[in-house]
């Protein structure tokens, strides 16, 4: 799954002692903010500069054409419908876990989010090899679904968690019945989370490649794949990103909606209150089967699958070599590109935690548009990029290939430095000088302890994303190389089953295990990171 | 470039003509301030007053647009040139500790310090000094606020400053705390010796803590004195009802004596004109309250209103003979007087006051005025702008 920043906010009890004090940002980190956004929004100009190249008549006629008509009517009615099913799924799961006395609440919070970090492609794989019936428009809303709904359920699930229990009392003592509790307050409280999780949802579907390949399902993104990978038809593939990068544009305007509207504020700074939890009662059981089919379908059968096909085929002598070889290509490039991510993410993020400026905000929010660049854009532009400008040098050459997934996964990589960087505030470095330390003895002592188990999180999860990236690979992996996306690809493409098998558990394995942990970091109260060694 | 009057070299703080301004918003105007070498100064201010601002000049985290702060008569900072942070020795306790929450305790306390050898003897030593002797390997989370501050004291103090700055470090300990945690600080920082200046918005805290307060108002300083020069002569009347309770009364005064609704007082602070209309501060303590009407002299009142504290009594009174403003008054806590009561009061000890502004222009040619003083209370409003 293209694993998107899913940027929590926790309600923060306003504390009027802390007045925001302005300071003009250092030169340096704006300078340093400012070519990052450069290089972030620099594929979207790439994009600009061929469509222009091609001439705005020639744009217009590829994209004023009935397959366009078509693509727009099957991207929009399958984000929608999957918007929906994954609103309504991953708030009543996160209500549950949250906030009732379900049984066994711990495991069902792991079990539920584990199907995150399973790639949507290896899904869609476990799917289509089991049943025909998974094709088409169907098959791609029950993969989609399945595979994303944790998108919603995460930042609802902590929002719930966040939210001040004596609301629901107080609704209760204003005369509200239970269930117009739950409408009004408790979805209420959370709706900036349920709406910012449908923002990732729809985004994701935007820039699904590989499910919908698998499943014969035609949108946006496998046109443009096709066009540009299979007919080399970069014009028309050129127009349809276009037309992509538009669409994401206005779901990513959705957003701010979300944001803006009423911020949760409490009085005092006293302890909050232990959640007094609904009662289930007879409900139970039909709730844990229920809960249990969602686990099973999202996560046991594409576990299930992978495992079947492996057996049954019989795994071949040479698939252990490939696999370490693929490996080693992934763990390679990942890791370069997780670095780099990282390295790119830092300036941005003090600036938006330090200099809350109108620059510094600006800056910060441009950088959203990422969000709006699917994999293929990014990964199109930049080949473009290196066949006009560099000479055909860098395409399909690893530093390409670093470089796009560093772009594609700021946003990611945004979120761990912001989380980290809010660890350290700054009066602990006006402490640390006013006690006689140099400025790069208060980096070395004070900041980069505590900004380290962030920004070593950071980095993690933009690896992973990296490892289980598939799109962008397919184009711009160098020529003879494989990774393990792409290896299973290729399995997968040939109909061997039993040879894509093994790739498919290896993905599902170093995608879920970290992703868990690294849950539970972020999920960690505030205060304590870096605190416990 | 101007050159600034140079600072008398004495030792302690020299702060003048400190000027800085965030923006449009002018935040302090032209501070002077001094402190003697060893003393401990509180400035006390509301919020928004610019106090905090001055502190963080002081430390060297902002920077003065004009004026000069030195120290024992060096210069840190002159608008011009700007000492940084880490030379300046001067140890900074904010509002929220601010220990860093990866070291323990004796992490923290030891981060200041350069040498290795002896090290560990220094911070135990300093540990003790703040009663915290057995949580050296404690983290930050582990402690309470008040272990937190001292810490953060315990901290500052370890790289020997010539200056701690103390930024309202009782402000977030709860109430029962912050009287212990104040006196072990206070006894703290006087054996360390060193200079000492607490920014407040207390001002039961700045006037039972230091040697001398210094008033913030509006971005300069309002006036500098001891504790008990400032309750008992604040140099004007908003002043005198910022540090404490007040009554603020009209009289007029005749040489050392005056003549107000509460009878003839003495003045505390000599000789003032005859016939002077002035503005007298009665503290709620020198209010004598004797129960029941006609007790001895004094003037009769009535009770409105009684607010119990356990250890005393605010009673807002009025007087009979005028419809003036309630007056209030400090009785011990034992004393029993409901609303409605009448009682007779009494100034006791001499008490203070400043002339006031002629009313318009007939001010000083208005003797009759002066004569019907007893009624003036009713005028106060007119007179006050």
């Amino acid at each position: 799954m293209t694993a998107t920043g899913v940027a929590v906010e926790p309600p923060v009890a306003v504390d009027p002692m802390v007045r925001a004090r302005r300071h003009l940002p250092p030169l340096f980190l704006l300078g340093a903010s400012g070519a990052v956004a450069v290089v972030l929004l620099a594929p979207l100009v790439f994009l600009l500069i061929e469509a222009s190249g091609a001439g705005a008549g020639t744009v217009a006629h590829l994209i004023w054409r009935s397959l366009t008509a078509t693509l727009l009517w099957n991207t929009v009615r399958l984000t929608v419908v999957v918007t929906a099913l994954c609103a309504v799924i991953g708030t009543l799961a996160a209500w549950l876990v949250e906030c009732t006395d379900l049984p066994g609440r711990r495991v069902w919070a792991v079990l539920l989010v584990i199907p995150f970090a399973i790639p949507d492609f290896v899904v869609s794989f476990a799917w289509a090899s089991i049943s025909t019936w998974v094709q088409g428009f169907q098959g791609a809303v029950l993969v989609m679904t399945l595979a994303v709904y944790p998108l919603v359920y995460l930042p609802v699930a902590a929002s719930l968690r966040g939210a001040d229990p004596g609301l629901e009392d107080t609704a209760r003592s204003l005369g509200l019945g239970r269930v117009r509790t739950f409408l009004r307050v408790t979805v209420g409280q959370a709706r900036g989370a349920i709406l910012g999780g449908c923002v990732l949802v729809a985004l994701v579907i935007l820039a699904e490649y590989g499910a919908f390949e698998i499943l014969g399902y035609r949108t946006f993104t496998t046109e443009i794949f096709t066009e540009f990978q299979i007919s080399f038809n970069v014009s028309t593939a050129c127009a349809l990103a276009l037309v992509l990068v538009v669409l994401g544009c206005v779901i990513l305007g959705i957003e701010p909606l979300a944001r803006a509207k009423g911020r949760a504020v409490r009085t005092g700074a006293q302890a909050q209150r232990a959640r007094r939890r609904h009662r289930l009662g007879r409900a139970t059981l039909p709730v844990h089967a229920v809960l249990g089919a969602l686990v099973v379908l999202a996560l046991g059968v594409p576990v299930g699958a992978s495992v079947y096909w492996m057996f049954a085929g019989g795994v071949p002598f040479l698939t252990g070599v490939s696999l370490l070889d693929a490996g080693w290509h992934t763990a390679l490039y990942s890791g370069l590109a997780a670095a780099l991510a990282t390295v790119l993410a830092l300036p941005v993020a003090l600036l938006a935690v330090r200099h809350s400026g109108r620059g510094g905000r600006l800056l910060e929010r441009s950088t959203y548009l990422v969000l709006a660049m699917p994999g293929i854009v990014i990964a199109l532009a930049i080949s473009y990029f290196a066949e006009r400008y560099a000479g055909g040098f860098g395409y399909q050459s690893a530093a390409l290939l670093i470089a796009a997934y560093a772009i594609l996964f700021f946003p990611l990589a945004l979120v761990g430095a912001r989380a980290s960087v809010s660890q350290a505030p700054v009066a602990f470095e006006e402490a640390a000088r006013s006690l006689g330390r140099r400025r790069d003895e208060v980096f070395l002592k004070v900041t980069l302890p505590l900004i380290g188990p962030g920004l070593a999180a950071a980095f993690c999860l933009v690896f992973l994303a990296c490892a289980t990236e598939l799109t962008a690979t397919l184009i711009l992996v160098p020529t003879g190389v494989q990774t393990l996306a792409t290896q299973f690809w290729a399995y997968q493409q040939n109909l061997s089953y039993g040879q894509a098998a093994p790739f498919a558990l290896v993905i599902i394995a170093i995608a879920a295990v970290p992703s868990y942990v690294l849950a539970r970091f972020f999920d960690r109260r505030p205060g304590r990171v870096g605190a416990a060694s | 470039m101007p050159e600034p009057d140079a600072p008398a070299a004495t030792e302690g703080l020299t702060i003048v003509g400190l000027h800085k301004a965030f923006g449009d918003h002018a935040v302090l105007r032209g501070v002077d301030l001094t402190v003697p070498d060893g003393a401990f100064a509180a400035v006390l201010g509301a919020s928004g007053s610019g106090k905090t601002t001055l502190l963080r000049i002081l430390a060297g985290f902002e920077r003065p647009d004009s004026g000069v702060v030195a120290v024992g008569g060096v210069i840190l900072d002159d608008g011009h040139h700007h000492l940084r942070a880490e030379r300046r020795r001067i140890g900074y306790v904010s509002q929220e500790g601010s220990l860093f929450p990866h070291l323990t305790v004796a992490g923290n306390v030891g981060f200041g310090l350069r040498v290795r050898e002896g090290r560990e003897a220094v911070v135990a030593h300093l540990l003790e000094l703040v009663g915290l002797g057995g949580l050296a390997h404690r983290y930050p989370h582990q402690l309470s606020g008040g272990q937190q501050q001292r810490v953060a004291l315990a901290r500052a103090l370890a790289v020997r400053p010539r200056i701690v700055l103390l930024d309202e470090p009782f402000a977030s300990l709860d109430a029962g705390l912050r009287a212990s945690v104040r006196a072990d600080v206070l006894s703290v920082v006087r054996r360390s010796g060193a200079t000492a200046v607490l920014v407040t918005h207390d001002q039961e805290e700045a006037l039972s803590l230091a040697d001398m307060v210094a008033v913030i108002r509006d971005g300069a300083i309002a006036q500098v004195a001891s504790p008990r020069d400032l309750y008992e002569s604040p140099v004007d009347p908003e002043l005198a009802s910022f540090v404490g309770e007040a009554n603020l009364i009209e009289g007029t005064s005749y040489g050392s004596t005056a003549e107000t609704p509460l009878g003839w007082l003495e003045l505390g602070d000599g000789h003032r004109p005859s016939r002077q209309r002035i503005t007298v501060l009665v503290r709620p303590e020198q209010l004598r309250v004797t129960p029941a009407a006609g007790g001895g002299p004094g003037i009769a009142a009535r009770v409105v209103e009684t607010g119990f504290h356990g250890h005393d009594s605010l009673v807002s009174l009025v007087t009979e003979d005028a419809a003036a403003a309630p007056m209030v008054a400090r009785v011990v806590g034992g004393m029993r007087l409901d609303p409605g009561a009448q009682v007779t009061i009494k100034v006791a000890g001499r008490v203070h006051c400043w002339p006031r502004p002629p009313a318009g222009q007939a001010g000083p040619e208005a003797p009759a005025a002066g004569s019907e003083v007893p009624t003036a209370g009713s005028e106060a409003p007119a007179a006050s702008p």
